[in-house]
Parts: C-alpha cells; structure tokens; sequence
C-alpha cells in the first residue's frame, strides 16, 4: 500500500516536471493543445464515473459543463466587461456587479453544476439503460435552451465574450497561470477517482453496474450510489467548463450541444468504459491527433487542399481502435506499473518462444 | 495476439509519422507544407511570401456557408495573388464550426504558419472565440460575415467588411414604416442565433422610434434553430393583428414559418434579414414566399462598382454559378488586407492593422467600405424581394 502511494506521488511529481518543462519551450498553439488535453481529462474522467463505473448510460454531460462554464464566467467579469455584453438586455442584479476571484468562482460553478446534477439525477436515475439516456440527454439540452432563452442571465444566444484569464495561481503571479489551474486540476479530478474507484463507494458502484439486482440485496442503496456518482460527475464537469469558458474567452449556448457530450463519450469509450488512466489516455490522444492531423486538411505530399481529411483519416483510426480493442485502450482496468511492464516486455518474451 | 501487436505498431508508427510531418518543431516545418514548401526552397526563402490566414467552417454544421466564402477568398486570391512584389500565399484552416476548434485553428495560423494577417469567420461564435487569440499575438483579423457586434467590440485587432447588425435592423424598420406603411409590427424570431436576436432588438428599437408607439410591437415570439412547426407562434402573432411580420431567422426555418402562415390564411407582408438568401429559402418556401422582402448585402444584377462587376464577371467564369454574397464579403475581405499591407508597405502586422483601421471609401465588391471606429464597415445595404420563384433586387439603402 505504502509503495502505491510512493509511486503515485512520483508520477504527479514526474507529470508536473514536465509541465514545468512544457511551459518554458512550448510555444503558445501546443500550450494551448496542452491545456485543452487537461480540460478533457476532466471532463472524460468525470464522465466516466457516472457512464464507466457506476454503468448509468447517461447523455447529460454538456448541461453541467454549461452550467458550471456560464457561472463561473458571469462571476468572473467585471462590471464594464458584462455591460459590454449585456447591450441588448442589460444583465439583472445583483450579478451585474458580483465579481470574485479565479478559485471562488471555479468552485461555485462547480457546486451549481453539481446542483444541477443532482436535479437531474434524482428523477432520472429511477430509469434505467437507453430510458436513462434519452431522458438526460434531454435534460442537457433543456439546460442549453433555458441558457438560450434568459438573456438577461446569460446573454442568450449572443454569447459572452472577454472573458478573463487568471493571472495568478494560489496567489502567485505567473505567466500561465491557467495552465497550472487546468492541470492541477486535472491531477486533482483524476487523484480523486482514483482514490473514489478504490473505495468502498466505488466498490457500490461497481456492483451497480456489474448486477444492479444482486448489489440491492448486498445492501447496497442503488439511489443513494447513482446520485452520488452523479453529483461528483457533474461537480467535476463544471469545474472543467469553468477552465473550458477562461481558456476560450467567449461562450455560448450553442457550445453545449450534445455533439460535446458525444465528443466526451467518445473519449471515454476509446480510453475503455469505467478506466481512468484510459480516459486519461485517450482524452489527451484524442485532443492532440485531431490537431495533429490538421496537416492532412492543408495539402501535404503533393496532395492538393482538401478541408476534413482529417476527420476521414480520424474516423479510421476510431475503427482501428474499435476492430483490435472492442472495450477501449484500458478496457475497464487501470495503468499499472505491472502492466507497462508486460506491455512493453511480452512482444520480445514472444519472440524468443517463437524461435 | 498477433493482430493487436500489429494494431498497436500502426497506430504508433502513424503516431511518430503525424508528429513529424506536422511539424512540432514550430519554425522548422520542413515536410509540413509539402510541395508547396518545395517551391519555396527553389525560389528563395520564405521572405518571399506573405501568408494570409483564412479559418472558416470546412466542416461540420456550417460548411456550406464557409465554403462559400472560402471560395470568394481565393478567387480574390487569384486575381490579386501579389503585394509589394511577393506572393500572397492563403493559409486555409478548417474550424470545424467549432468554438474551441476555431480558437486552435487561429493560434495554429499565427505559431505555425506565421500568417501576417486573418481572414474570417462564418458564424460570429467563431470569430470572438478566435478575438482575443488575434488581439493577444497583435495579428489583425478581418471577418466577412460576421454581423454580431460583440465581435469587434473592445477588439482593436478585428476589422469586418459587412455591416452590423444595428444597422441591417434599422434599415428593415425604415423600409416597413415608409414603403409598407406599417404601424404594428409582429417578431417572430429564432432565438437560439444571436443575429436573428440582434436584428428582432434593433429592429424593434428604430421602429418604436419612427411609430413613436412604445406598443408597436405586438407581438414577440421566439422558436428554436431545427424547430419544423409554428403553427402557436403563428397564431400568436397573428391575433395580435399586425400590419407586418418581422421574421429574422435561418432560411429553412423562415421559409417554413412562412409557408406556414399562409396555409393558415396569414396574408401580412413578412420581412427578414441577410440569411433568407439561399436557394433552400425558394425550394422549401414555394410559391408561399413569393413577395418576401429582405436586406443583405450584395446583389449579383446590379453591380454596386467597377470591382463588382470584376469580381462578377470571374467568379461566373470560375465556379459556373451566381456568387453569393458572403463571396463577395470574403473577397473584399482579402482585397481590404491586401490593401492595407501595401499601403503600409511592409509585412509588419501591426503596420498592417493601422492601416486595415484607416480603410476609407475602399471600392470592394460588394460595396465601398468605410471602417468606424469600432471596425466595423459603414456600407450600403440591398433590399430584395422573391418574385417569380427568384430574388429581384429592389433598391440600394445607403448609410
């Protein structure tokens, strides 16, 4: 136990080495493929403690990121900043003046979206399968339209521009200072799962999803649990929309569709339903290819310009992914350091059994 | 076994290969650009071209429209391919139509590509995402089409060739109060677009200062961007008993809407705004649209100066087809940079942002263009009407 620990300290210690490394030779376009691997991380990881691990299918996901994504920016402008938006419908009080710092915001944005959720979980939760997805899938998009239409709450389709970066973290001035916020975040969310899958919460909703009858007569509380998993998926999410809307600047209801919650869920399922080293995984692979891959729209080897090349090229490396790995990079196990090991070290073990 | 060590090796080869070939070694993209990059080793150093970013939806929910700007763009590119004895090389980066896509699109055109300045985008949402991107790196962007006014606003680096929405609002006031006589006025507006949302607000506004009557407008209600029925918000607005119909919205939304009022005996004239002008609007409106008026920018019968009839003559010769508006936009977008790096006679973008900022009575295609203070274009508008299956030009509204 005591040597997990150990080892888990000198991953965060080897993953911050590096973004300290990041930030001082990177330029600022791979800063920011960086940042938005770090607000996928948590948007993928906290997607997969509802979908993955407690195996409730549900579609929602976008609603709390707009959620947490439009409280933190409402309470992070300044007053000139929200009535430049607001010049249509100017913006009711006492919001219009309210501004706090970066962290207070972040996590009020967090705590409503996990508001949010636990509205939504309470009655949809009671559904089960393709009923549960349908009905959150629902309820985001219900979230989207009311963020639509209350303009003189959130700007309705017009949006919110300007919104501000953080210039210190904890305090302490620094030129990427978001960087540290996301990522810092990200270790957090992930850390959390971590220790969260291992308890004996995480147990439940394994057993939740493993035979929602069998874990009932264990004793198990199955509404208790799935609402739960719910609220902690949804605080997280809104963290993540907090750090989506400060690394943008500018947001709108049409952000949150559900095309975003897709997007996640496909994080989730290449990385492996209910792993969050594979969501980790695959939400960083996933965000750098698709930027990656950008040369393949620009003409390359002689090859004349040809706009979404690369989401043909994407979509059959998905299949690829999906042929050779049905459950995902991870399946549904974690990164262990026993697992690199044999990773990396059975292809030569065969070899020398085939000679 | 076997299978998957030959997947993973696949997968990883295709890995290194994609990050070698797209460069991340940021000046030095040496395979990057391909050919192209070739060329320019056998001509010379890059010194020898200027590279203007373009970032427009290619894909996703608002191709269509990107692509046709993106085709203005280069034909502009095409008919004007120098400035200050180099070669203006396009830069083309698809958004995805995607805010956070459009935000990488545009750091990548200024890191990667080192583009003087940016052409773009469809869709305001895009445009402010990739805002403070420009204003933070000091490269001046220049939209087409972009009509939502927050774009530009607090930006000193955004420039745009079309008008805003205010005025496009104002203008269709005007024209219900005076041409129609209209006293009372009905909004039925598609809520979840922001343009459509300006115009209803700016419209309102200029036509309860002409009426003089806070009650002018009767009635005011919204529908949803993919909505197919509006028999309710037809019956809404149509008790409260108004001289005219103010409809701003997406074209296949807006034809059915009218299509719609018809069938139920509504016989009110019913205006709109810019994004009425596609084919879709005639194909699914019918003969229920026929006498639709709205305002947009440009007009393809009436050439609005010299330039226009330039741009006219070589895009029918190009694409076999009548240009659209945000085609000539996209193509005074690149003739107002172009200008301004020649005026300003080097490649220095912020040089080349002073001088997009002092563009004055430019003679583009779609219009002479006057930038205000904010950067936005002051600019004639064009109001049409669909008579006979087609959009008939009617007159030329002037600032």
């Amino acid at each position: 136990m005591k040597k997990k620990t150990i080892t888990s300290l000198l991953i965060i210690l080897a993953v911050i080495i590096c973004l300290i490394i990041a930030q001082r030779t990177l330029d600022s376009f791979s800063l920011r493929i960086l940042n938005l691997s770090g607000v996928y991380i948590i948007f993928a990881v906290s997607m997969n403690l509802i979908n993955g691990f407690t195996g409730q299918l549900t579609l929602g996901h976008a609603g709390f990121i707009a959620v947490g994504a439009y409280t933190y920016s409402l309470l992070i402008m300044d007053s000139d900043l929200k009535q430049m938006n607001f010049f249509l419908k100017p913006l009711i009080s006492p919001l219009d003046t309210l501004q706090l710092g970066f962290f207070p915001a972040m996590i009020i944005a967090g705590l409503l979206a996990a508001l949010t959720g636990f509205l939504v979980g309470a009655p949809a939760l009671r559904l089960r399968g393709d009923y549960l997805a349908i009905a959150t899938l629902g309820f985001g998009e219900i979230i989207r339209i009311i963020f639509t239409n209350t303009q003189s709450i959130t700007n309705g389709s017009l949006g919110l521009k300007g919104i501000p970066k953080p210039d210190n973290f904890f305090f302490i001035k620094m030129d990427n200072s978001l960087m540290w916020w996301i990522w810092v975040a990200a270790i957090i969310t992930v850390v959390f799962h971590l220790l969260l899958i291992d308890s004996s919460y995480g147990r439940a909703f394994k057993a939740i999803r493993e035979d929602e009858k069998a874990a009932q007569a264990m004793g198990v509380s199955l509404f208790k649990h799935k609402v739960m998993a719910m609220v902690i998926s949804s605080f997280f999410a809104g963290i993540g929309g907090a750090l989506l809307a400060s690394l943008i600047g500018t947001i709108d209801p049409l952000m949150f569709r559900f095309t975003l919650t897709y997007n996640i869920l496909l994080i989730v399922v290449i990385g492996g339903m209910g792993s969050t080293s594979g969501a980790t995984i695959s939400a960083i692979v996933v965000t750098v290819l698709m930027e990656a891959l950008r040369f393949l729209d620009q003409g390359f080897l002689g090859l004349p310009e040809l706009p979404g090349l690369r989401m043909v090229v994407f979509a059959i490396l998905l299949l690829i992914v999906v042929l050779f790995y049905p459950k995902g990079i991870m399946g549904n196990e974690e990164l262990t350091w026993s697992k690199l090991r044999r990773l990396f070290g059975k292809p030569f073990a065969a070899k020398e059994v085939n000679r | 076994m076997f299978k998957k060590r030959i997947a993973w090796l696949l997968l990883i080869a295709f890995l290194i290969i994609t990050l070698t070939v797209s460069g991340c070694g940021g000046n030095n993209q040496s395979a990057g650009g391909g050919k192209q990059e070739q060329q320019n080793e056998a001509t010379g150093t890059e010194e020898d071209v200027i590279k203007i970013g373009v970032f427009e939806p290619m894909t996703g929910a608002n191709a269509a429209g990107g692509a046709m700007e993106v085709e203005g763009i280069q034909l502009a590119n095409e008919l004007y391919p120098e400035v200050l004895g180099k070669k203006i090389k396009l830069v083309i980066a698809d958004n995805k139509s995607d805010k956070v896509e459009a935000a990488n699109a545009v750091t990548r055109l200024i890191e990667k590509e080192k583009v003087v300045a940016i052409i773009g985008s469809w869709g305001s949402s895009f445009s402010m995402a990739a805002g403070p991107i420009a204003k933070d790196n000091q490269i001046p962007v220049v939209a087409a089409s972009a009509t939502n006014p927050l774009v530009t606003l607090g930006n000193d680096f955004y420039f745009r060739v079309c008008f805003i929405d205010p005025f496009q609002g104002r203008v269709m006031a005007n024209y219900v109060y005076n041409e129609l006589g209209a006293r009372k006025a009905a909004i039925i507006k598609e809520v979840s677009n922001d343009y459509a949302v300006g115009l209803a607000k700016f419209f309102t506004d200029t036509f309860t200062e002409l009426t003089g009557d806070p009650n002018c407008i009767v009635a005011n209600v919204d529908y949803q961007t993919g909505d197919q029925e509006f028999s309710a918000q037809i019956q809404t607005a149509a008790q409260a008993k108004p001289d005219v119909i103010f409809a701003p919205g997406n074209f296949t939304e807006s034809a059915l809407i009218i299509k719609q009022a018809r069938e139920q005996g509504v016989n009110i004239p019913i205006c709109g705004g810019d994004t009425w002008e596609a084919p879709e609007f005639l194909e699914i409106g019918g003969k229920a649209v026929e006498g639709a008026v709205f305002s947009t920018f440009f007009t393809s019968e009436v050439p609005i100066t010299e330039e226009s009839e330039k741009f006219l003559n070589e895009y029918r010769k190009k694409y076999n087809q009548e240009p659209s508006s945000v085609a000539a936009l996209g193509y005074d977008a690149y003739l107002v940079i172009r200008a301004a790096i020649e005026k300003a006679g080097s490649a220095d973008p912020v040089k080349v942002r002073d001088e997009i900022a002092k563009t004055k009575d430019f003679v583009g295609a779609a219009g002479i263009i006057t930038l205000d203070e904010n950067g936005d274009a002051v600019k004639s508008a064009v109001l049409k009407k669909v008579q006979d299956g087609k959009f008939v030009y009617q007159t030329t509204i002037e600032p």
